[in-house]
């Protein structure tokens, strides 16, 4: 059994264990007034995961890596599995090269970047899931973006994606990460929620600022529905991606700059829980509402519907002839 | 307001590195199909899927399809081998088969899997319940609450006075601490299940001997479900 991918949990005994496990980010503000945000973030986790702090940086440094392996990948474009989209990075990213974009080159990058990451993970490619897979492209897309465009050290990259990590790891105690369980809103948000904590960290933000990006990020996808195309994860979450990655970016600078959000964090998650229960079962990922069932949208749901029987068809078919063969020849 | 018991950890929030397009339904279900190779514990004849409807609906857009089956057959979510996963079982000669079934009140990312070997089977339920986490529910007819993110000792035994003790006592001489320990049985000194999570792997020697405990049918030792 490959064991934990590599990894050996020290034994924790007593007096490593801290009195306080963090809950809320009302606790992570106070608790890291003073110190480094990834540190303490990355104490924390320790302790309650069992991994030491430098396992934990090694494995996010590799996770650096795939991320931007997959971003170069998907800028060579290609079509997803459902054939409606794969080729939007590629498209940008040329419209860019040939000095034909009118949008900052920060803004630009974190939106091929994303684009890029979710092309891949359209054609089944390798990706990170960033807090999921649908939502993949928006940590990496700000993050790399702002290393590449800003002159981050990549060590500070991966300090961020404790920072990301983190924020994550605190929203998953009150909610659950999926579209299924609130929409969007639990997937894209908390990404760009995630992103701008990092962002804003990176940028030299104090523990209170990067909170506060956290909140103004994820307090402006509330709402937000999962109504995914014929079921799969290309429209709207490729672009959407996109999207949000320059949303997080905007938050990040605003709170970087000292604006504050007026509602805490901590009532942020608990308003995005009340909101996703309240959200009709159609708007939660069952692709039974919103876009899925425009015009157009229940058009693509069928063709996709009538290839899987076309090819469950043809494979049966196909079974049944090797297994009459087989039998003739005996 | 909401509380969970659990965060998730920060590896598994920036995580993990895995084929797409869905955590929940490519990652998720391949972690679950992952827990049925390591239950069974032999190469299988025979894969069968039973998916809750919501899931039957939109598993194949996803990917679950592949995904079931290479986990089922021991890969782990960030194979790049998994988009090829049932050609893969086709030439090994394994039977694959989908089917819808109504699971209940559970989650709608929720599956039954069958898998079958040439000297045993093994069944479990389970849903991946988002950015690829997973919780497994019934194993082997069993009640169970597996999440596959800590190193697990599952027994399979026959119910009688002082085989909790007895176990406890040998993963305690290792210094091993224990998480959580839950025990569920079909009928009283009949066939008993007990899930212990521990902090730190348990070495060879210790689960050895666990499984020569008077009474031990059989036992399995699985590490974070990669």
């Amino acid at each position: 059994m490959p064991g934990a991918a590599g990894f050996r949990r020290k034994t924790t005994t007593r007096s490593e264990t801290p009195d306080i496990m963090i809950e809320t980010f009302a606790q992570l503000e106070q608790i890291g007034a003073d110190r480094d945000l990834a540190d303490v973030l990355l104490e924390a986790d320790s302790e309650e995961s069992g991994f030491p702090p430098d396992q934990i940086l090694a494995a996010l440094g590799k996770r650096r890596e795939v991320m931007w392996e997959c971003i170069r990948r998907g800028l060579g474009g290609g079509t997803s599995m459902g054939r409606l989209v794969g080729n939007e990075a590629k498209i940008l990213w040329e419209s860019f090269e040939k000095g034909e974009t009118f949008l900052d080159p920060l803004a630009i990058k974190a939106t091929v970047y994303a684009l890029s990451v979710m092309g891949e993970n359209s054609r089944m490619g390798v990706i990170v899931a960033a807090p999921t897979a649908g939502a993949g492209g928006i940590v990496p897309g700000m993050l790399l973006a702002l290393e590449e465009e800003r002159g981050v050290d990549p060590g500070r990259t991966v300090r961020g994606l404790v920072v990301a990590g983190g924020v994550g790891s605190l929203i998953s105690m009150r909610a659950n990460i999926s579209g299924a369980a609130g929409g969007c809103q639990n997937e894209v948000g908390v990404a760009a929620s995630m992103g701008a904590a990092a962002a804003c960290y990176m940028m030299g933000g104090t523990t209170r600022q990067s909170i506060h990006a956290a909140a103004v990020a994820l307090k402006n996808t509330l709402g937000l529905v999962c109504d995914p195309v014929g079921g799969l994860v290309e429209v709207p979450c490729v672009k959407r991606n996109g999207i949000f990655s320059v949303h997080g970016l905007t938050a990040a600078q605003m709170a970087r700059a000292g604006v504050e959000s007026v509602i805490p964090m901590d009532e942020i998650v608990e308003a995005m829980v009340r909101i996703g229960r309240a959200l009709p079962r159609g708007l939660r990922e069952t692709a039974e509402g919103g876009l899925a069932v425009t015009p157009t949208g229940c058009a693509i749901g069928q063709r996709i519907k009538d290839e899987a029987n076309e090819r469950r068809l043809a494979k049966a078919a196909e079974r049944e002839r090797v297994a009459r063969e087989r039998k003739e020849s005996v | 307001m909401a509380r969970k018991d659990r965060k998730i950890p920060i590896l598994d929030i920036m995580g993990p590195v895995m084929v797409g397009p869905s955590s929940s339904h490519t990652a998720g279900t391949a972690r679950l199909g992952r827990v049925a190779h390591e239950i069974l514990a032999e190469e299988p004849s025979a894969l069968k899927f039973y998916l809750h409807p919501p899931l039957a609906a939109t598993f194949r857009g996803h990917g679950s399809d592949f995904a079931l089956v290479g986990g089922a057959l021991g890969l782990s979510v960030d194979d790049p081998r998994i988009p090829e996963a049932i050609r893969i079982a086709e030439q090994m000669g394994i039977e694959v088969d989908f089917d819808e079934e109504d699971l209940g009140d559970v989650h709608p990312n929720t599956v039954r899997i069958e898998a079958k070997g040439p000297s045993r089977e093994a069944e479990i339920v389970g849903s991946s319940i988002g950015g690829a986490a997973i919780e497994v529910f019934r194993i082997n007819g069993f009640a169970a609450r597996f999440l596959g993110d800590s190193p697990t000792i599952l027994l399979f035994y026959r119910d009688r006075p002082g085989m909790i003790h007895e176990v406890t006592e040998i993963i305690a001489r290792e210094g091993i601490n224990i998480a959580s320990l839950a025990c569920s049985r079909k009928q009283r000194g009949k066939d008993a299940f007990m899930q212990v999570d521990v902090d730190s792997p348990i070495a060879e020697l210790a689960l050895r001997e666990i499984l020569a405990l008077p009474d031990m049918r059989e036992g399995r030792y699985l590490d974070r479900i990669p």
